[in-house]
């Protein structure tokens, strides 16, 4: 049994069956693709794994720990760590402060330590600020710290997610088109960031993007889901001869913009 | 600021100095303002002075929750209310109970120890309300808290109304203490509290407020505020609790309220009433914030300052001050909804910055 396990997870919206009888098994430092045209039921797939919506049926086990019945915030803070598609920074907080609160759950000191300044407080403070900034580094928004994230051009946003979800310190991350509005050479440089960060952090990535150049290229497993159903999972060479991934791509209207709800 | 000090490991006397400096500058701010200017400038400017400390108080406190956690309570002057009335009860209950006799109607320093904890009462039990009016609203998505708290306002009015009216010493010296919560004055209000209430008292619960909440937003748990009212579902998918987050500061923006209705109940000139802390009172608090800044603790200080010298400066201004009130609300709304100072402080704006001549815009 792999690290993330889902089992026949599914949702409806009304009539829509936005997503039916998901199953994955990831082992631990897997780096999973997700891929399917738009409205196939992909960012739904998060928001059911990461508690936004509760699943309809089927569990979701993080390890031994099933994550059905867990508010979001618990989700996370057991390991289950994400980006949004539709970015959600915070974006009147600098960027480091962005960083610093999904550092909040793993903080040790109490309210009252803050109203002191306790010594205790301080430690914690100057190790969060430490860990925060060591993490910007690596997505090179370190200098940019104490900038409003709104500020942020478009690709160092996306960046600036993957640092604030990497700060909650998670077993597994969840990645939602982080190239999406990209330029090429952010591309190719997110292309060995999301490599190097799963090394480095022992990192399980299941990763939903629509530039298939970087799926094909970085992912081991993909797995296509079409009109919320697994059409497909296998290697990427697997993927691309599959007629049925063929179809679904070529079938789809080419611009069936979804309006979804949580992203 | 937290990058200037980033890496770099602090001596024990920075340490020190950095923990109980502020408290020190508000020790210093008191006995300012209590030896120096209120002398100086008579009872007249005195007593503004204390009606902006107590505005101040009233300004922080709300903007915990207007301003840091993004929710829209409207009924703040219902929890100055339940801690004025608190206060006052066990002051002036007190007094009759302990010394017997009708309280003085001038301060008394045998009594500043009563006040002291008729404050911290009133503090906790406004708290108290704050936590059985956000833990079921606060669950709530969207405008529930708006509307929980303006009813939550109307309901604290009429049932203090409804209190009998305050009885004579001799009886209040015999009566049982749980029956005096049920003698507040009703709707001619809660006279002859005695007026404890002065600059000491007024700036010195201005500048614990003041250092707590700043203190609060500088810190994780601040932090953990604004995360909720800068958005939600990114706050919960970092790990953030918002419901509780939320309520907590709710009860705390409570507690604070709380001080102030203590400090307004035992103020010289004015007197402890229901139609004084109704819809107009805490309408005039949400005022202070959003003018101040949703989030900026020195906007909000600066907001109640001038809206509380203002009606005072302009006599005919008080008549209309309302409808004055209600327009500066639609324009700020319109041109910058965010408020004078959004969430930042004075000192991090830009402009300030660069006049400061420290690191300038980026
Ligand atoms: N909260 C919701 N209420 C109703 N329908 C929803 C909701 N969220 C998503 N949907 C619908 O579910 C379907 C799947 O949407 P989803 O956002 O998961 O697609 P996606 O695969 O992420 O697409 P894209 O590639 O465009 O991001 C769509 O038809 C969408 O309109
Ligand atoms: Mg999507």
């Amino acid at each position: 049994m792999g690290l993330l396990d889902v089992q026949g997870v599914g949702i409806a919206f009304g009539g829509l069956k936005a997503v039916q009888d998901f199953r994955l098994d990831l082992p631990k430092g897997a780096l999973q693709g997700l891929i399917g045209p738009n409205g196939a039921g992909k960012t739904t797939l998060f928001n059911l794994l990461t508690g936004v919506y509760p699943p309809d049926t089927g569990t979701v086990k993080l390890g031994d720990r099933v994550l059905n019945g867990l508010k979001p915030h618990q989700i996370a803070q057991a390991g289950l760590a994400r980006t949004f598609q539709n970015i959600r920074l915070f974006g009147d907080l600098t960027v480091l402060d962005n960083v610093k609160i999904a550092c909040w759950s793993r903080g040790w000191t109490t309210t009252l330590d803050a109203l002191l300044r306790t010594p205790r407080f301080r430690a914690e403070e100057n190790a969060i600020t430490t860990r925060s900034m060591e993490l910007l580094q690596i997505f090179e928004l370190d200098k940019r710290a104490d900038e409003s994230a709104r500020f942020l051009p478009y690709g160092g946003q996306r960046r600036l997610e993957m640092a604030r979800a990497l700060a909650l310190d998670p077993k597994v991350l969840l990645l939602d088109e982080p190239a999406a509005g990209m330029n090429p050479q952010e591309k190719v440089a997110l292309r060995n960031l999301i490599r190097d960060v799963r090394d480095r952090f022992g990192l399980t990535v299941l990763l939903i993007e629509h530039d298939m150049g970087l799926v094909m290229e970085i992912c081991e497993r993909i797995t296509v889901l079409d009109h919320g159903v697994v059409i497909a999972s296998g290697t990427p060479i697997e993927i691309q001869k599959n007629p049925a991934v063929i179809e679904a791509y070529l079938g789809a209207s080419p611009v069936a913009d979804a309006s979804p709800g949580a992203h | 600021m937290s990058l200037a000090s980033y890496g770099k490991p602090a001596s024990p006397a920075v340490v020190a100095v950095d923990a109980l400096g502020p408290f020190a500058g508000v020790a210093v701010l008191v006995l300012l303002m209590h030896f120096v200017i209120g002398p100086a400038v008579g009872p007249y400017y005195a007593k503004i002075l204390v009606d902006i400390a107590i505005s101040i108080v009233l300004a922080v406190s709300l903007n915990v929750v207007n301003g840091f956690t993004g929710q829209f309570s409207i009924g703040h002057a219902a929890f100055m209310a339940v801690g004025g009335y608190t206060a006052a009860a066990i002051t002036y209950f007190g007094t009759v109970k302990i010394w017997g006799g009708l309280p003085l109607v001038h301060a008394d320093p045998q009594g500043w120890g009563l006040f002291v904890v008729g404050t911290v009462a009133g503090a906790l039990v406004a708290g108290l309300f704050g936590l059985f009016v956000g833990l079921p609203s606060l669950r709530l998505r969207g405008d529930y808290l708006a509307l929980v708290t303006l009813g939550f306002g109307e309901i604290v009015r009429v049932l203090l109304m409804q209190t009998g009216s305050i009885p004579d010493p001799k009886v209040i010296a015999e009566a049982p203490l749980y029956t005096l919560p049920l003698k507040l004055g009703g709707s001619l209000g809660f006279g002859g509290v005695p007026t404890y209430t002065n600059l000491f008292w007024a700036w010195l619960w201005a500048g614990l407020t003041l250092v707590i909440v700043y203190r609060l937003k500088a810190s994780t748990h601040g932090r953990a505020f604004l995360s909720v009212r800068e958005d939600e579902i990114a706050a919960e998918a970092m790990g953030i609790p918002t419901t509780s987050v939320k309520v907590r500061a709710f009860v705390l923006s409570a507690a604070l309220a709380g001080i102030a209705g203590a400090l307004f109940a035992h103020e010289l000139g004015t007197t402890l009433n229901p139609k004084e802390l109704g819809f107009q009172k805490s309408f005039e608090v949400v005022i202070m914030v959003v003018l101040g800044g949703m989030g900026s603790l020195s906007g909000a200080v600066l907001a109640a300052a001038v809206l509380t010298v203002l009606p005072e400066v302009l006599r005919e201004f008080s008549e209309y001050r309302m409808i004055v009130y209600a327009l500066i609300l639609i324009l700020v709304m319109l041109v910058r909804p965010q408020g004078l100072f959004g969430i930042h402080e004075v000192w991090e704006l830009p402009v300030v910055r660069r006049l400061l001549g420290g690191r300038g815009p980026k």
